[in-house]
């Protein structure tokens, strides 16, 4: 009988890794590695409710491709970011809010922590004592986001360490893409992340209000015990669900190829689950929403499954087997719009208007990071433009490409806005004061960063395809994804591509663009035309008959130099094409002909998102007051309005 | 059917009609306003589009990108404007102050006035109906005040309930509260607008106690009728914007028209309210008359009548089933 016990318990033991490895965390047609994996996470977490707290062991396998003897590991412990002294909570105190939270009412029972009550490394013993909070970006002495272990020995090149860390996370009510509220969960950077040895040196920065993260390529084995009435989402797929017959329950994931784990838990959540047939193989998309919720649920599943149509006809494959997608609950709006890998937060409501694509904005946005941070990992505490410039840049593409390019955030009661208006605003807010090669951390303010990570990289890469073509951008941008996936590349490697595939020398646009603050400012000063025989007396004017001179004036008003399109209507139907440079400060075109100028326009189709002045682009020789009567109209009506109601208290 | 066999807001509607000339007055004062108010903008925006081609976009649909263009420019502002819409919307408001008196003489009459008598009696009132709007300030204070606690318990419940609706609906039920709450404030301050306009009352703390009692003794008809009428002023609102929603992008004249449409509803609304009031009070008052007669004669009874009026109703309570 003890012998019989003993063979189930060897097969069970045995079959149980084929069992997790039949559930493969890449579609169909792909097979791992697809990255060179650097770290191997196995946690064992418990998740205790009512504290908002998580008890866990972590194991960390190290493996060191670095090519040198390492010495000194710094880590990540990004919830000790919401302590009153942090550095996160310093930064966005000076810019008055975070995101959608005001820190004016912020407690003490809002505060969230990481603690290691032990950190092990085998074969060297207990290091705990040996940990060492640091701060390499400011100093701090209170900010205790990173803290770093000197080991006895180093590890040599080519060989693994191994770290076993006890830890503690305690979640804030949610801020800053973690936390709770209510029975909701959102467990982002809660556990110790080791930093990433990059360009000979490690690179582990203080979480900073302004910036996200960054983080090596590897597997994630995840085990989280919670309650078992609780439904639990999280990066990778989901290999095993055990009932522990005390209540709870515990959930393994898996996930390969992933440099970061995030999970997500409720007992209100609703599970909608549907597939993508992708160019590798189906992928299976798995929504967590709510009950109230359930106008969005389709919204949210045609978005994803679009969206990934899209960069699969586009930029390249979807390789995973899964995308998890959460819809935070109403009041956790700081949980909403964020990213992880193979696993992203929406934000919706009970209602939205049909007609305002808020759902799309943020889920396309999100998706998007999928591969712009997900898949091509580029440092984002450095070169945040470099996921959400990028990912912005493409969010415009495909969201144009579902609803119009006039009308692709909003179409609602007569109104329209664009999503590369919506870019090009965000720029405009701020264009002159941080240039997008500044690390991101080091941005004036949290408006600046967002100015210029998203807006302006947004409108630099649109305006972009005015000189390479929109086809030669979409190749340019292919060939980086499948260039840079699963690496770290740099703002070097992504100009180099585009230079490339495009076959230009773009150094000039780079230099203003990406390392200037130069604003793009041309304007039509001048177009009209006069008799050429001004000076007879008996001059009587005829359409047609009349030989006028015409005179145009295109003028640099920015320090941006950037070439011009210009078009040129004649009364009689000519229509004349100029090109001019763009570098001195102004420009002459004089004719000789039967017509009268009637309009000149610069950038007709307005592609040059980067102009600040769409306004003085144009100049008519004639009035045109419809537009003028337009907001006249509605100007008198809001004011009439405005009048009775105020009278009703009269 | 003659006024005095129809109910209040069929007869101040009839009011209002007969009288049609005081709200073609209003609506063109209001539009004057709204011109003027507009007036900075409108020459500002002239100034960056006429020469332009940028306007084809605001013409060919609304471009809200453009149009935040206007805004966002310095060159141009907009926002900067929007100051003189709301001097011209108080003056506006100063001006129905003004002339609520010569309206409500006019209702009460039921008559035109010549434009002497309108404004002669729109001057006499003015003081008073000033130191009504000013009182006014307390209640309509302490009705925010209540939204506020209801809106922040409908946040409370709201943000622990798993649903977004609890939260939601419940502020809305807050919202309701707030202006039905709102509406018989207002309710109280016409009624005591219009008995100071019939009583040729003074003493406004007086008027506001007497038109308080006169209020709530009836408060289920009159609110019923400040309702009806509010409610037609919201509907015609809704429907006015759906409709406008639906016009081609291009058709301004119409849009114009139906804009207009939509104030002058509103505007004709208030008017409503105000007649039907007055219609109401004056036939209440007619009342009061002989109940004057009737507590002179039990004051020199030695033992009441069994049948008057509670005592502390006092002189000029309405009976409840007027």
């Amino acid at each position: 009988m003890k012998r019989l016990f003993v063979a189930w318990f060897s097969a069970v033991v045995l079959l149980l890794p084929i069992a997790a490895a039949a559930k493969s965390p890449f579609a169909p047609e792909v097979k791992g590695p697809l990255s060179q994996r650097v770290v191997a996470y196995q946690i064992d977490a418990k998740y205790d409710p009512p504290t908002h707290t998580v008890t866990a062991t972590e194991t960390l396998t190290y493996h060191n491709l670095t090519g040198q003897a390492l010495d000194t590991f710094p880590f990540h412990l990004y919830l000790n970011a919401f302590q009153p002294k942090a550095t996160w909570i310093h930064e966005a105190h000076r810019d008055g809010n975070f995101r959608t939270s005001s820190l004016a009412n912020w407690k003490p029972e809002d505060y969230g922590a990481n603690d290691v009550s032990s950190f092990e490394v085998v074969g060297m013993g207990d290091l705990t004592k040996q940990m060492k909070f640091v701060s390499p970006d400011d100093g701090n002495p209170d900010d205790k986001t990173v803290f770093q272990v000197k080991l006895p020995r180093p590890v040599a090149p080519g060989q693994d360490v191994v770290f076993k860390i006890k830890f503690k996370a305690t979640f804030p009510e949610v801020i800053a893409r973690t936390g709770y509220k209510r029975t909701f969960l959102l467990a982002g950077q809660w556990f110790p992340k080791v930093g990433v040895f990059w360009h000979g040196q490690w690179n582990c920065h203080q979480f900073h209000a302004l910036t996200e993260f960054f983080a090596d390529f590897g597997t994630f084995d995840v085990k989280v015990t919670l309650p078992k009435d609780y439904i639990i989402g999280a990066t990778g797929v989901q290999i095993s669900d055990q009932d522990n017959g005390n209540g709870t329950k515990t959930v393994a994931f898996h996930a390969e190829d992933v440099h970061d784990f995030a999970w997500t838990a409720d007992p209100n959540f609703k599970v909608i689950n549907d597939t993508f047939d992708g160019s590798v193989g189906q992928v299976k998309i798995r929504l967590l929403s709510y009950d109230s919720h359930e106008r969005q649920w389709q919204p949210y599943i045609t978005c994803v499954r679009d969206s990934m149509k899209r960069f699969d006809d586009w930029y390249g494959p979807y390789p995973y087997a899964q995308i998890t997608v959460v819809d935070p609950p109403h009041g956790a709006g700081e949980a909403g719009g964020m990213e992880y890998p193979t696993f992203i937060t929406g934000d919706s409501g009970w209602y939205i208007p049909k007609g305002v694509h808020l759902i799309d904005l943020v889920t396309e946005h999100e998706f998007g990071h999928q591969y712009w941070y997900g898949m091509v990992a580029t440092n984002e505490f450095e070169n945040a433009w470099m996921d959400e410039g990028i990912n912005s840049y493409t969010e415009v593409k495909v969201l144009d490409s579902f609803y119009g390019a006039d009308a692709s955030i909003l179409n609602w009661m007569g109104a329209q806005l664009g999503e590369r208006e919506y870019q090009r605003f965000s720029y405009l807010s701020d264009p002159d004061i941080d240039p997008l090669y500044r690390h991101s951390y080091q941005d004036m303010s949290m408006g600046e960063y967002g100015a210029i990570s998203y807006g302006k990289t947004a409108t630099m890469l649109i305006t972009l395809e005015k000189i390479v073509g929109e086809q030669t951008m979409r190749n340019a941008m292919h060939t980086y994804f499948m260039r840079y996936r699963f690496t770290h590349p740099t703002q070097e490697d992504f100009m180099k591509t585009i230079n490339e595939v495009s076959g230009q020398d773009l150094s000039w646009y780079w230099n203003q663009a990406m390392f200037g603050t130069q604003v793009l400012d041309y304007e039509v000063l001048r177009a009209d035309s006069n008799p050429v025989n001004w000076f007879d007396e008996n001059l009587k004017e005829k359409k047609g008959e009349t030989e006028y001179e015409t005179q145009v004036i295109l003028h640099r008003k920015g320090d941006f130099v950037f070439p011009v399109e210009a078009v040129v209507k004649f009364d009689n139907g000519d229509t004349t094409y100029e090109r001019w440079d763009g570098k001195d400060r102004w420009v002459r075109y004089v004719y000789r002909k039967k017509a009268q100028v009637e309009s000149v326009q610069i950038d007709p189709d307005y592609q040059v998102t980067l102009d600040s002045d769409y306004l003085n682009n144009s100049r008519t020789t004639e009035s045109h007051h419809a537009a003028v009567h337009k907001i006249a109209t509605y100007w008198i009506f809001v004011t009439q309005f405005l009048a009775q109601m105020l009278s009703w208290l009269a | 059917m003659a006024d005095d066999q129809k109910g209040p807001v069929a007869a101040g509607f009839s009011l209002l009609w007969r009288r049609q000339g005081v709200l073609w007055w209003v609506f063109v004062v209001n539009l004057l306003c709204g011109a003027l108010g507009a007036g900075p903008a409108t020459i500002r925006t002239a100034h960056a589009l006429s020469h332009s081609l940028a306007g084809q976009k605001l013409t060919n649909g609304f471009d809200l990108g453009m149009f935040i263009e206007l805004l966002r420019l310095p060159k141009v502002d907009l926002w900067r404007y929007t100051t003189s819409s709301y001097i011209f919307a108080f003056l506006f408001f100063l001006f129905m102050i003004l002339v609520t008196g010569g309206i409500l003489e006019s209702y009460r009459q039921d008559r035109r006035l010549t434009t002497g008598d309108f404004f002669a009696a729109s001057g006499a009132f003015f003081w008073r109906f000033v130191r009504l709007m000013l009182l006014s300030i307390i209640p309509f204070a302490i009705v925010g005040m209540i939204y506020q606690g209801l809106s922040k318990l409908a946040d409370h419940i709201g943000d622990r309930a798993i649903a977004d609706q609890v939260g939601i609906f419940l502020g809305w039920g807050a919202m309701l509260i707030f202006l039905l709450l709102a509406l018989w404030v207002r309710l109280w301050f016409d009624i005591a607008q219009v008995r100071a306009v019939v009583q040729n009352e003074r003493g406004m703390w007086r008027n506001l106690w007497k038109s308080w009692r006169i209020t709530w003794h009836d408060s289920r008809h009159l609110f019923r009728i400040y309702f009806c009428i509010s409610l037609v002023a919201w509907v015609t609102l809704v429907i006015g914007l759906v409709l406008w929603t639906h016009l081609p992008p291009t058709s301004l004249p119409l849009s114009f028209v139906l804009l207009e449409l939509i104030v002058l509803a509103q505007l004709m609304t208030r008017l409503w309210q105000l007649a039907s009031a007055t219609t109401w009070y004056q036939r209440h008052a007619e009342v009061f008359a002989v109940e004057t007669v009737v507590v002179e004669v039990v004051e020199t009874t030695p033992s009441p009548a069994p049948d008057l009026p509670a005592a502390d109703l006092g002189p000029e309570l309405p009976p409840a089933d007027a």
